[in-house]
């Protein structure tokens, strides 16, 4: 710490320090650019690995806050701060050629807050349309519906992106670039289609049946959820969770429960602890097996979904029998769980295993070495870790490409410190990696069950909480496995029983946000298929 | 280029790999089928208890309710789901006292996240697992909870401490 | 010495009672009038009856392959549920697209129908079954099956979508490539019986199918048959064409109603007509299984009628398409092919070359154990 630390000093000397859970630097917009950059290019440990990039409006100015890690040593974590006092053209400078994953999070800002960022490639609004008034993070924002009625009309797309450079003597320019070449031949892959797993909209240009560029559009399920969550209590920001990525139901609801629980200093009761684990796992396992029904069918082969499918369904019915949902399942409450186990709970789970386990070699049988699947997955959607962590992919895609990013390894949460399992970790970096590492997950996932299953303490399953919970002035940040990759929940508290800021980092943004670079040269069935590797889920984009 | 031998293997490799999933799926043919035959199976379906499927009041043989109109339930619906209009009363004695006149529903709003229940500080309402809600308007999703003429359950009896 | 064992059930009978009266009744161009009246009106029966069963069975048949029950609603074990589809079909609103090539649009689904019943003529449903035995069956099969492709680009091409568009062009390809292996997979077959004409060619097949006559070349241009055959009729694994996950549904995306009515009748008819003519080329069509020298039970498999071996061996065939394409996943444009261009076509060739040599030099198994 001591010696990042003289880093940032040497880059920046006007830097501020405050070391709380970690480090946070805040520098002056301009600064933010050559310190991040220096950061990123230490040898030693380089901080090539932006977690989150958040805006708040705190009031008077407008901050954004940047998490950066390290691949090599994921424990190591800044908080970079810089904020701009503008409310009119708050402008700061990207990140974009550092991280690619700063793209789109950027545009994201700028639709939510406003906030301009020099340099970035592409300052289109994301999420929101170009017409929205009002940005609606910022505390001053007029909710008022008139302001921003439905339109029943159609609108052409307009593949046009505004954006601000800075020349090399230090002038802005603002600029309007094309998208695409006036002769593209353009087809719309969403936001209605079959295989986009959500309403998501990649506007492709095609070269015959090859893939020359995607645009992506997204925000036709924005619930702003973030925006809701500033006027609710936590226990009530509970239920948005589960509709985020909603095959990863409890985990993501098991990231709010502790980032809450670490805040308010609430602990969790082993008995808890057990059941929200098995309960991830179970819970990842469903994630997964949806991941490989959704990618075979993808390829065309359409019995191989409902064999998924219906390996799942015992796991819905282990569900619906402990907490009372199937999809949405409403598990994990703050201090603990909100059902107890059933009687049979623990008899269900053990049968499920040795099926799951004959099922997972009858998956192998019949599609891992399939001759027309190989084909259709192997050096197809090349991914290199570079990429990967530039772009912040994680989860089994992550892991597809070689970067050891399993949040339940680097920064054990719940039990998972205490149970042997092993990270998968492959580095062809193709479709047919990332479709084994889920299946392999699958098998690492039951490995897990099977060790906690039997040891099931006694006691409470839920530590009494106060009837209002108030969180301590400050921030946090908290995050786990999700079965698509690293899920986050930062809150910012000012002390009350609602959140001030509230941000949900969505692993699926990046599995997007790549699809652009991986599917580039491929074919456009390749495109279909790739997508299902990656298996991205649009509500946890949309928020 | 590859050579002659690597096609032939490649050739072979891939109609073995495709007879094998040819036998998976004719294994799966005689497998016994797992759709459930809803409407006819009404009878033998077990809906787990915990089934969370609409919120309901329970009333005793008495048409007696636990709800005492606190308002608490309303307080903690994150989706407005909940209305809890209540009517004052004045007991004999002339006290004032507040009292449920209607316990209103929504259904078609409600996420089912169960807060409400947890919350309720007299287990006046819970989940019941009767998931055939379906109806064709929207308006008859609005329910209200608490029958006709039903009344506050009267607390036990506790003994005083004189 | 060749036994012709008469059948009660044949409807050669039937259809030889009808002749006989109408001649005795009527002049002769009456007579030919009415009868090519009468086999149309079979025909056109048989292509719907056809069409239906096999939607129900490849339904149900798929539905077991995916542990599901599938259709059991409409009727017992749901079998009047496509006759239910065929009705909503019929009167369903045919959606008139604006910016569409109206004459192509409207012409397209015709062509894919059209071709698919230009076949039912040649194809012998049984022994005297069959419409006209041209001498050039097997060309005109070939020829006419092809024209079924037209429909689909002019679809593809008159819809103004660029997905239909994606759709026919893959379709193109993947038509013309596989109509050479299945032409040379059926060229390989009038070689061995020397004959082209497909009554002829069942007939040789009285004792020996051709599938085993000429020993593994046979085979092997069975199996690239059905293979190209599959290809040709655009079913998984080669359904690019439609590829409900990449193009929605392809060159038929804009149609609906009726019109779609006819790309789907013609999708299954002419799943049955690969199954029918590789059953009449390779596996004795209508001929019931006959051993020479077994004369007792050579008669008692007469007693089967020759139509229903006939539709017994097809409906095998049609049991495997389905079984295939239920189990695999979809090849992409390029694999198809390569597939094609660089396994099938060459290792036809070679098979062709084979089977010459077989036929010359006697070595076919009625040359060696027959006569």
């Amino acid at each position: 710490m001591e010696k990042i630390k003289q880093i940032v000093l040497d880059t920046v000397k006007e830097a501020v320090f405050d070391e709380q859970e970690r480090l946070i630097v805040t520098v002056s917009p301009k600064e933010l650019h050559p310190l991040i950059k220096r950061l990123k290019e230490n040898n030693d440990l380089p901080f090539d690995f932006l977690v989150y990039l958040i805006g708040t409006d705190d009031g008077e100015q407008l901050t954004v806050t940047y998490l950066i890690s390290s691949s090599k040593n994921p424990s190591v974590e800044i908080i970079l701060k810089t904020a701009t006092a503008d409310r009119e053209n708050p402008l700061l400078y990207s990140v974009t050629d550092l991280y690619e994953t700063a793209h789109f999070n950027e545009r994201e800002i700028y639709a939510l807050l406003g906030i301009r960022f020099i340099n970035n490639p592409d300052m289109r609004r994301f999420l929101l349309s170009d017409e929205w008034v009002g940005f609606p993070l910022r505390k001053d924002y007029n909710a008022n519906p008139a302001l921003n009625p439905i339109s029943v009309e159609s609108r052409d797309i307009v593949d046009l992106a505004p954006r601000i450079m800075e020349t090399e003597n230090g002038e802005l320019v603002e600029e309007i670039v094309k998208i695409f070449e006036d002769d593209d031949y353009i087809i719309n892959i969403g936001p209605q289609h079959p295989s986009t797993h959500g309403v998501m909209h990649f506007r492709t240009a095609l070269d015959g049946e090859i893939v020359k560029k995607i645009d992506i559009h997204s925000g036709y399920i924005h619930r702003g959820i973030e925006k809701l969550s500033e006027s609710l209590t936590y226990p009530q920001i509970l239920h948005f969770t589960d509709r985020l990525d909603y095959l990863s139901a409890n985990i993501n609801r098991h990231a709010l429960c502790m980032c809450v629980e670490k805040a308010a200093g609430i602990e969790v009761p082993e008995r808890a602890q057990y059941i929200r684990t098995i309960m991830d796992e179970m819970n990842r396992i469903d994630s997964h097996l949806l991941a490989w029904s959704a990618q075979t069918n993808d390829l065309g082969a359409t019995t191989a979904f409902i064999y998924g499918m219906r390996e799942r369904e015992i796991i819905l019915d282990i569900f619906e029998k402990t907490c009372g949902g199937r999809l949405i399942i409403n598990q994990n409450v703050i201090g603990g769980v909100m059902f107890d186990i059933y009687a049979d709970f623990q008899k269900d789970v053990k049968a499920f295993i040795p099926y799951m386990r004959e099922k997972l070699k009858e998956y192998d049988r019949f599609f891992s070495h399939n001759v027309i699947a190989l084909g259709r997955m192997v050096y197809i959607g090349n991914l290199s870790k570079d990429d990967a962590i530039s772009y912040a992919v994680t989860g089994p895609a992550g892991r597809a490409s070689g970067w050891s990013c399993d949040v339940r390894k680097h920064h054990p949460y719940a039990l998972y410190g205490q149970v042997d399992f092993k990270e998968i970790v492959r580095f062809q970096g193709d479709s047919y990696a990332r479709y084994l590492n889920r299946l392999d997950e699958i098998e690492e996932s039951l490995h897990i069950i099977e060790q906690l299953i039997d040891n099931i303490p006694d006691g409470d399953f839920c530590a009494k909480t106060k009837a209002i919970i108030k969180l301590p002035e400050g921030e946090f940040y908290q995050h786990v496995e999700a079965s698509k990759g690293v899920f986050g929940v930062y809150i910012e508290s000012r002390g009350d029983k609602t959140p001030y800021r509230l941000k949900f980092r969505s692993p699926s943004m990046a599995l997007v946000s790549v699809m652009p670079l991986i599917c580039r040269g491929e074919k456009i069935s390749d495109f279909i298929g790739i997508g299902g590797s990656m298996d991205y889920v649009i509500p946890d984009i949309d928020r | 280029m590859r050579s002659f031998p690597q096609y032939f293997s490649d050739l072979f490799g891939g109609i073995r790999s495709l007879l094998t999933g040819l036998s998976v799926t004719w294994m799966e043919l005689w497998t016994k089928k797992v759709t459930q035959q809803y409407p006819e199976n009404r009878k033998t379906l077990v809906i787990s208890d915990r089934f969370r499927a609409e919120l309901s009041m329970p009333h005793d043989d008495n048409n007696e309710h636990a709800c005492t109109a606190c308002g608490i339930c309303q307080m903690n619906c994150p989706n407005g789901t909940i209305r809890v209009i209540s009517r004052t009363l004045e007991t004999d004695d002339g006290k004032k006292k507040r009292e449920l006149d209607r316990y209103i529903y929504d259904l078609g709003t409600c996420t089912f996240c169960n807060l409400c229940v947890i919350s309720c500080p007299s287990d006046a309402i819970k989940f019941t697992n009767n998931f055939e809600n379906a109806t064709f308007t929207r308006s008859k999703l609005v329910q209200q909870l608490n029958k006709e003429g039903s009344k506050l359950r009267a607390k036990k009896p506790v003994a005083k401490a004189e | 010495m060749i036994l012709n064992y008469s059948q009660p059930l044949e409807l050669s009978k039937l259809t030889s009672w009808i002749d006989t009266a109408l001649q005795s009744a009527l002049p002769g161009f009456w007579v030919l009038f009415i009868e090519l009246l009468l086999v149309g009106i079979a025909l056109l029966a048989a292509y719907a009856v056809i069409a239906i069963i096999l939607i129900y069975v490849e339904r149900k048949v798929t539905a077991f392959f995916q542990a599901r029950v599938g259709p059991n609603r409409v009727g017992k074990y749901g079998i009047f549920q496509t006759i239910a589809d065929v009705l909503k079909i019929l009167i369903k609103e045919i959606i008139q697209i604006n910016r569409v090539d109206k004459f192509l649009f409207f012409t397209a689904p015709f062509f894919m129908v059209v071709a698919s019943m230009l076949t039912f003529g040649v194809i012998p449903f049984g022994q005297g079954l069959q419409a006209i035995d041209f001498n050039i069956g097997v060309l005109y099969v070939t020829a006419v099956s092809s024209l079924g492709i037209i429909g689909v680009l002019l679809a593809g091409w008159s819809s103004n979508n660029k997905y239909s568009m994606i759709g026919a062009m893959r379709s193109g390809a993947q038509f013309v490539s596989y109509e050479l292996s299945a032409g040379f997979a059926l060229m390989t077959m009038v070689v061995l019986s020397g004959t082209m004409q497909l009554g002829e060619m069942v007939e040789t097949q009285r004792y020996c199918w051709n599938i085993f006559n000429g020993h593994l070349a046979s085979l092997v241009a069975f199996v690239i048959y059905l293979i190209s055959g599959h290809a040709e009729t655009n079913r998984g694994p080669f359904d690019l064409p439609e590829a409900e996950s990449e193009l929605t549904a392809g060159y038929h995306t804009e149609y609906s109603g009726l019109q779609f009515g006819f790309f789907y009748l013609a999708e299954y008819l002419n799943m049955f007509i690969i199954a029918a003519i590789a059953a009449t080329v390779f596996l004795g069509g209508w001929m019931p299984v006959q051993i020479w020298g077994w004369d007792a039970f050579n008669q008692l498999m007469w007693y089967i009628p020759s139509y229903v071996w006939f539709f017994g061996k097809v409906g095998v065939l049609i049991f495997f398409s389905l079984w295939v394409r239920w189990s695999f996943p979809r090849l992409r444009i390029d694999q198809l092919l390569n597939l094609e261009w660089k396994y099938l076509l060459p290792i036809n060739l070679v098979n062709i070359l084979i089977m010459v040599l077989i036929v010359l030099s006697g070595l076919t198994l009625t040359d060696i154990f027959g006569k």
